[in-house]
């Protein structure tokens, strides 16, 4: 993985003494809480409902295991023993003292890491696919290219003050997009074009929240030495011409609507023509210099036998059913990618311990040569084990409580924090997402569903995905009281859409039940086991789904709202 | 009137003498909304060292105890509604 070089180093710690100095004006009342805002924002530290909230950036969701008990560190001894994994591949402390802050601070810059920009009105966490650098369906990694644009944003001191937060997503595997692409303010997928060159597909303007909308293509083929200048056009002409005077329409994708994507991309065609200089291009020994850092790690030769499909129908059932959910295949033959589930039954979705995190470095460093990848679905990957050796680590994932056989499936639910934690929720995620766990927690029944997401957001803000969940979850305020929006048919990949609303809000009380009915009522319709929930819901529509919830399809029982 | 301590974030309750408690239950009631954005003014003035951003809430009183009227100030005065991996919260 990428090695800071001096100057990474200089700026990550100038940031921090900066900071420290910061903070102490703030304990003493020298500047108030109105000056001191914007600064503790562009270090991460933002004020949660019951204490600060720390947000630590993970580039495209790599750790090393240095990094990872670093992690460990710092929650058992500024944090209550535990940080929470992020739909950005971050990950986030609930309860720092403002006071601890700046020695938090010091502690991740001794391991290559910090928080900034990962709040703001800036270019955020670059995330990647989970599985770069090892899918087999992956044209080439992405994390070279994720780690030029994440040295090219920090500290850019163009786009440190954008209307809105900025976020850009990358894969390498244009036929299974597992980055959600398509969600992000710019979405660039490494492509082949007809030539048999490499090169990048650059789409534009895609997002969640309140107004989500799927990303456009913006280019069709970019050849790689353009990705700086022609990722900076569009954010020029983003800052200029994105609307600062409403920060719910400030985003790219508002931008590029209004504009329509022909006239957003001719703009940034001649922003781009008028700007190009040799100094913004990739050049062929850079890539180099930084793809070396993600060289892959030393694999043994191994016989291409399909040690997975034994263990799938060995006599240990409990292992063959995590293997068959949680273990992928790996480019290498004899090696697996491994998604270590961070939902177990009764732990808020994400929220992993001190001593997990401990003995999660040990594991990466003796499974997966010492490294670990945050997803955005909240969980982590050990990239590089040995499929021999798939036992022996489950049975040591088992003893951890992170054994759970569930990864895509319906208890492998995206919950943002919700109004346990977050200021700005209407309802809670958390509690929904563990009566589902719990509901559900039944090997035969979520292996009978089969792959059907479920995300949950705590408001509008969308950061637990609900748009693009097949089930989404999005909670309301009702008069100060907690109700909760259900909406079908959403996918964050290659197929991508956004869910729609199946009828009326639900209170707390029926909103798990009504999952419950529409899981059963798909059940009873699909042509075949085969036939996935989100290609039933597009087979036959919302009709039979607001019967099994509302008792009728009339729009008049199901409601809107 | 609530808040959040300036040192570690945790909310915060304006007691009747001006002082901020940790504990809800300690709170100073108004039972008029121009005392209270006075209050509140006053506050964000003269205590911004110690506390953020206070603003006043609408609570039901009875037999003293205080109970906020909305689910995100039950939950602020509570804390969260699910299990902590350390729930102690103590070092
Ligand atoms: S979706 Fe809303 S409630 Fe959930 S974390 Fe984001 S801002 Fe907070």
């Amino acid at each position: 993985m990428y090695q800071y070089d001096d100057y990474d180093r200089r700026i990550i710690v100038e940031r921090a003494q900066q900071f420290r100095g910061q903070v102490a004006r703030r304990l003493t009342g020298e500047i108030t809480e109105e000056e001191f805002k914007p600064l503790r924002l562009q270090n991460g530290l933002y004020m949660q409902l019951h204490a600060y909230m720390l947000r630590v950036a993970i580039p495209y969701g790599l750790l090393s295991s240095t990094q990872v008990r670093k992690l460990a560190h710092i929650a058992r001894t500024y944090d209550r023993g535990y940080g929470h994994l992020t739909t950005r591949q971050n990950i986030q402390y609930n309860w720092p003292k403002l006071t601890d802050v700046p020695a938090i601070l010091d502690e991740l810059a001794s391991v290559e890491m910090h928080a900034v920009q990962t709040s703001g009105n800036c270019v955020r966490n670059i995330t990647a696919d989970h599985f770069a650098g090892i899918a087999r369906d992956e044209l080439e990694d992405p994390r070279p290219y994720c780690e030029i644009l994440r040295q090219w944003s920090t500290f850019h001191p163009e786009f440190a003050h954008l209307p809105r937060k900025f976020k850009i997503a990358m894969t390498g595997a244009p036929g299974n997009d597992r980055a959600a692409v398509r969600f992000h303010d710019i979405g660039v997928r490494i492509v082949e074009n007809a030539q048999g060159e490499r090169g990048f597909e650059v789409l534009v303007g895609g997002g969640m929240g309140r107004t989500p909308l799927i990303g456009e293509v913006i280019r069709e083929f970019l050849p790689k030495p353009h990705l700086l200048s022609y990722i900076e056009s569009i954010l020029r002409v983003y800052n200029l011409h994105g609307r600062r005077d409403n920060k719910y329409k400030a985003r790219i994708k508002i931008l590029v609507s209004a504009l329509g994507i022909d006239e957003f991309r001719r703009r940034v065609d001649e922003d781009w023509e008028a700007s190009r200089t040799p100094a913004l291009e990739l050049p062929d020994a850079e890539v180099a210099r930084v793809s070396a850092f993600f060289a892959p790690p030393p694999y043994q030769v191994l016989p291409a036998d399909d040690q997975v499909g034994v263990i799938q129908l060995g006599r240990d059932r409990v292992l063959g059913n995590w293997v068959s959910n949680n273990v992928d295949a790996h480019k290498v033959p004899g090696y697996s990618a491994v998604v270590i589930s961070v939902k177990q039954p009764g732990i808020p979705p994400g929220d992993v311990s001190d001593t997990q995190l401990d003995a999660i470095a040990d594991i990466a460093d003796r499974y997966s040569f010492g490294h670990v990848v945050v997803t955005h679905t909240q969980n982590l990957v050990l990239p590089d084990v040995r499929t021999s050796e798939l036992p022996r680590l489950h049975a040591e994932l088992r003893a951890l409580d992170l054994g759970e056989a569930n990864a895509n499936k319906i208890t492998d639910v995206i919950t943002c924090p919700g109004l346990d934690y977050c200021d700005l929720a209407n309802a809670r995620s958390i509690p929904l997402s563990l009566e589902i766990a719990a509901r559900f927690d039944r090997v035969d029944y979520l292996n009978d569903v089969g792959d059907v997401s479920i995300k949950i957001s705590g408001c509008i803000n969308a950061c637990g995905h609900h748009h693009v969940g097949n089930i989404g979850i999005l909670g309301i305020d009702k008069r100060g009281e907690e109700f909760y929006q259900l909406m079908l048919g959403g996918s964050p990949g290659n197929d991508a859409s956004i869910g729609k609303i199946l009828g009326r809000a639900l209170a707390q009380d029926e909103i798990v039940d009504a999952v419950e009915k529409v899981l059963d009522r798909y059940l009873e319709i699909r042509e075949s086991p085969d036939e996935r929930f989100l290609d039933a819901v597009r087979r036959v529509g919302f009709d039979p789904f607001k019967v099994a919830v509302y008792g009728s399809a009339d729009p008049l029982d199901a409601g809107g709202d | 009137m609530t808040g959040n301590f300036t040192e570690d974030g945790a909310v915060a309750w304006r007691r009747a003498d001006g002082t901020w408690a940790r504990q809800i239950a300690e709170a100073g009631l108004f039972v008029d909304e121009p005392t209270a954005k006075a209050a509140a003014t006053r506050a964000a003035a003269q205590e911004q060292r110690e506390i953020c951003d206070p603003y006043g809430i609408e609570v039901h009183a009875e037999g003293g105890a205080i109970d906020p009227l909305t689910a995100r100030q039950r939950i602020r005065a509570n804390g969260p509604t699910i299990r902590l991996r350390r729930p102690d919260g103590e070092r």
